[in-house]
């Protein structure tokens, strides 16, 4: 349902993305600072959206010097116990909350954390720059990285030769970079690309974001996954396509927010906001900061995607602050 | 009274039967003697590779410009280069160049590799500039021109470089000029409103919503915030005046493919035209951004700028974890040594001391967590920060969980040394004490510790360098990736043993394996790799020179 909804509310914004580098929608306020915001914001969450927070952390204390920020990025899976334990201010999250994680929320608070999308970002699939491999299906991929292949491929994929490639890449084994269990990124590929299968054991679980792609830039038979911000020059995100019989799709911006590409996610920021009640200021307005125009650039620095101004001013009203735009 | 055993005799001397090869021992000199230079060598290798990449990183390198077969152009410094197979049907090797070609807002990549075959031409433009900016990474391009105030006063490379460099000194003070206001004035400002804010919300928990203390206390909160309301205008016009000066000097450029862009002085760091630089004008860069290194605060999600918040956390840390451990392993020691009496359970004590140095240290930093951050942090935020609460305090990782969960960690270290030292003090000087009239405490305070001391302080020493190095149980304790606010600083009360802190260890971890321009941050890594071994090294220097000192100390005061 989830992607449903994302795909439909980005083909709208799918006119921001003529030119090849994207700009944020001009519909966004620029943020003004407003006084008596001081504090400590916590951030505790996903390590996909470390750097990101750390850039909205630094523009927001241009605007306001004394706040105090912390970041924190060890994995999505950390940010709802901090979160419940009142440990962060905010849970960065780069999959959705699992419903028992939800729950256990609820026990302690008797409302649900209120989830917001502040950006999107596509999970590539990464092979070394030097692989001539030219696409790949969803069934392949869950063929070379999972042991139950819940996609159905025939055939459990171990060999580049399997997947087509001829001369000295046929006889290269295939070896398989990923991230640690805690990672939303590792959920969100389970989920979406394994079809809730489980991962090979031979899949070397990586730390970070950043460490993925530097293995696989350093093996010349690795494929791995990781956020598309996190791409340097050593590797090659390949087109993916959702099964056989589709076309694929390059991990370009325009086909994140048309919903063509089979991988693009969310990245949330999880709070917990009473529903009903009114924010504290520093929360205020450190949201307020996020989707403006100077928050949604900071998206853009980190290699990620801004949202559209219709998604930042329904996220603004679902935490009681009146968008004004 | 001390059942010491008298000093051992000297063992007598094996005689010396046959003489063969092992019994004189050559082979075990030989054997022992290669151990040892394989260790230096391994010990060697490690420091200077960290060596050499950490002092090069910083050094500036000229900037090419490429022109490849496909006709496109690309200009930047190149990174570092390789042979590669192609994939072609004939397989042959060829080279190929990584260059960091910056300029991310436009391109959209911070590095290309490009194909030694594919590359038509490669020259030297003589006006191709370094420009490293507040944001958005490197910029590589030349310069066209320069805008004052909307006029060009510049129109030819020269000239506008001319311009930049008469300039950018003024522009750059009042940019410090806006931070300081905006960290210290408004800052000030904030706090007083904040202080106000609490201290309603203090009798708001106390006397409830209705009561009359509440009301004057309102009454107070909004003259407050009245006044700050008024101060703050006053410095965010100043601030607004300073910016608008500021956005008047623009300097024009031209990238590599011809696009133009019109770059304000306020965003650049540092400039210059690398292909003309001597060697001298090299060096002045190099140390420019080694004192930026070393003294500024990070950027760019710290892929760029300095570490000095890491440096200073790391040392704080250390000296505070210092600082815990000493006392307690010394009198853990001391009453092991001096007080208790042999038997079954001091030496189960001891076997645990010794088995709690083995334990891994990711387990203290989930006891420190889970004791100190979550149970004694909640309980002290409830008792005395109940005001600023759904936010913690101490509830959660900070420097002062940190030093204690780090004390816990290099205990046994203080401990084993103590005890150590404590045998090494002949039991004659006690046994002459007591004769004296001395008590058993006297005894301990004039004449054991001060003849223990230099051995006290080497377990210090091996303490420090162990806590100063650890990373791991630091991740759980209050280790972050940002947080510039320094654990010490001008503002009562002064030290803020609740703030989390950046720490050098850390930040290498994460400018390792977290950061989203990798490539750029690897040799930074090798960098702050080196700074964390210089600043181990000093810190246990300083150890050394205090127990010379008190060694020296200890001579004169014996005749």
């Amino acid at each position: 349902m989830k992607k449903a909804v994302l795909s439909a509310t980005l083909i709208a914004a799918a006119v921001l993305t003529a030119q090849a580098q994207v700009q944020v929608d001009a519909g966004l306020p620029d943020y003004k600072a407003v006084q008596g915001v001081s504090g400590t914001i916590k951030g505790i969450g996903s390590d996909t959206m470390n750097n990101m927070m750390a850039l909205w952390a630094e523009g927001f204390k241009k605007m306001y010097p004394n706040v105090q920020v912390e970041i924190e990025g060890k994995g999505s899976s950390t940010a709802p116990p901090a979160l419940i334990e009142g440990t962060a201010t905010f849970g960065p999250m780069s999959r959705a909350m699992k419903q028992l994680e939800i729950d256990g929320f609820v026990a302690k608070y008797g409302y649900k954390p209120t989830e917001l999308p502040t950006s999107i970002d596509m999970l590539a699939v990464y092979v070394h720059k030097d692989n001539p491999v030219k696409a790949m299906s969803l069934t392949q991929v869950d063929a070379v990285f999972s042991k139950n292949r819940k996609l159905g491929n025939a055939e459990d994929i171990t060999g580049w030769g399997q997947l087509g490639l001829k001369g000295e890449w046929a006889n290269l084994p295939i070896s398989l970079y990923g991230r640690n269990a805690a990672s939303g990124t590792y959920g969100y590929f389970k989920e979406n690309a394994l079809g809730k299968g489980d991962y090979k054991d031979s899949v070397k679980e990586q730390p970070g974001s950043s460490a993925v792609v530097q293995g696989v830039a350093t093996d010349r038979g690795a494929i791995g996954y990781s956020g598309i911000g996190y791409k340097t020059a050593d590797v090659r995100a390949i087109p993916l396509s959702r099964d056989a019989f589709s076309y694929p799709v390059e991990p370009t911006p325009e086909n994140a927010y048309s919903g063509e590409y089979p991988l693009a996610r969310y990245l949330y920021l999880y709070v917990n906001y009473k529903p009903g009640s009114e924010l504290d200021p520093l929360r205020r307005e450190f949201i307020k900061y996020i989707f403006s125009k100077q928050g949604q650039t900071d998206v853009l620095k980190d290699g990620f995607f801004p949202v559209p101004a219709s998604i930042a001013r329904k996220t603004l009203e679902s935490v009681g602050i009146k968008a004004g735009f | 009274m001390s059942s010491r055993p008298l000093e051992k005799s000297v063992r007598p001397r094996r005689q010396r039967s046959r003489v063969s090869l092992f019994a004189q021992g050559e082979p075990m000199i030989w054997l022992t003697g290669g151990g040892l230079a394989v260790a230096l060598c391994m010990i060697i290798g490690l420091l200077l590779l960290i060596f050499c990449n950490g002092i090069a990183t910083l050094w500036p390198a000229p900037v090419p410009q490429f022109q490849t077969s496909a006709g496109s152009v690309y200009m930047g410094e190149v990174t570092r280069a390789e042979s590669f197979r192609s994939n072609d049907e004939k397989v042959r090797v060829l080279q190929r160049k990584l260059v960091r070609t910056g300029n991310y807002e436009i391109s959209g990549e911070h590095f290309v590799w490009i194909s030694d075959h594919d590359i038509k031409a490669e020259t030297r433009p003589e006006w191709a500039l370094v420009i490293e900016r507040t944001a958005w990474g490197r910029f590589y391009g030349f310069p066209e021109g320069f805008t004052l105030g909307g006029d060009t006063v510049a129109s030819t490379p020269e000239a506008a470089w001319e311009m930049f460099n008469k300039h950018h000194r003024a522009v750059s003070e009042r940019r410090e000029k806006i931070r300081e206001l905006e960290t210290h004035e408004i800052g000030r400002v904030n706090r007083r409103l904040e202080t106000a804010r609490l201290n309603l919300r203090t009798v708001e928990l106390r006397d409830g919503k209705d009561s009359p203390a509440w009301q004057a206390e309102h009454a107070k909160f909004l003259e407050t915030e009245k006044a700050v309301t008024a101060k703050f205008a006053t410095l965010q016009e100043e601030i607004v005046r300073l910016r608008a000066e500021n956005s008047r000097y623009v300097l024009n450029l031209k990238t590599a493919q011809g696009k133009a862009v019109a770059m304000p002085l306020s965003d650049i760091v540092r400039a210059y035209p690398a292909n003309q630089l001597s060697f001298i004008g090299k060096a002045g860069i190099y140390f420019s951004r080694w004192h930026e290194f070393l003294l500024g605060e990070p950027r760019e999600a710290n892929s760029e700028g300095g570490v000095f918040p890491a440096i200073f956390g790391t040392v704080i840390m250390t000296l505070l974890m210092s600082l815990a451990v000493v006392p307690f392993g010394v009198m853990a020691a001391l009453y092991l040594r001096e007080y208790a009496k042999p038997g079954l359970i001091v030496s189960a004590v001891r076997i645990s001391i010794n088995n709690l140095a083995g334990v891994p240290s990711i387990v203290f930093g989930v006891f420190g967590l889970g004791f100190f951050c979550y149970f004694i942090g909640a309980s002290i935020d409830e008792l005395f920060y109940a005001s600023s609460l759904p936010n913690p305090t101490f509830g959660k990782g900070g420097i002062l969980w940190a030093s204690l969960t780090l004390a816990l960690l290099t205990l046994p270290v203080v401990i084993v040394a103590t005890e150590e030292a404590l045998s090494a003090v002949p039991n004659s000087m006690r046994e002459g004490s007591y004769a004296c009239g001395g008590s058993k405490w006297q005894t301990i305070k004039r004449i054991v510790l001060p003849r223990a001391m230099p051995g006290i302080m080497t377990g210090m020493i091996l303490a420090m360098a162990r806590g100063a190095g650890e990373v791991a149980p630091l991740m759980l304790v209050g280790a972050v990736k940002l947080a510039p606010e320094l654990p010490v600083d001008s503002i009562a009360p002064f030290v803020h043993a609740e703030r989390s802190f950046m720490h050098l260890g850390f930040h290498i971890y994460d400018l390792g394996f977290q950061s989203q321009n990798s490539e750029a941050a690897k040799p930074m890594v090798f960098t702050t790799t080196l700074l964390l071994i210089v600043l181990i090294f000093l810190l246990n220097l300083l150890a050394v020179r205090l127990r010379s000192r008190l060694r020296r100390k200890f001579v004169s005061a014996a005749f």
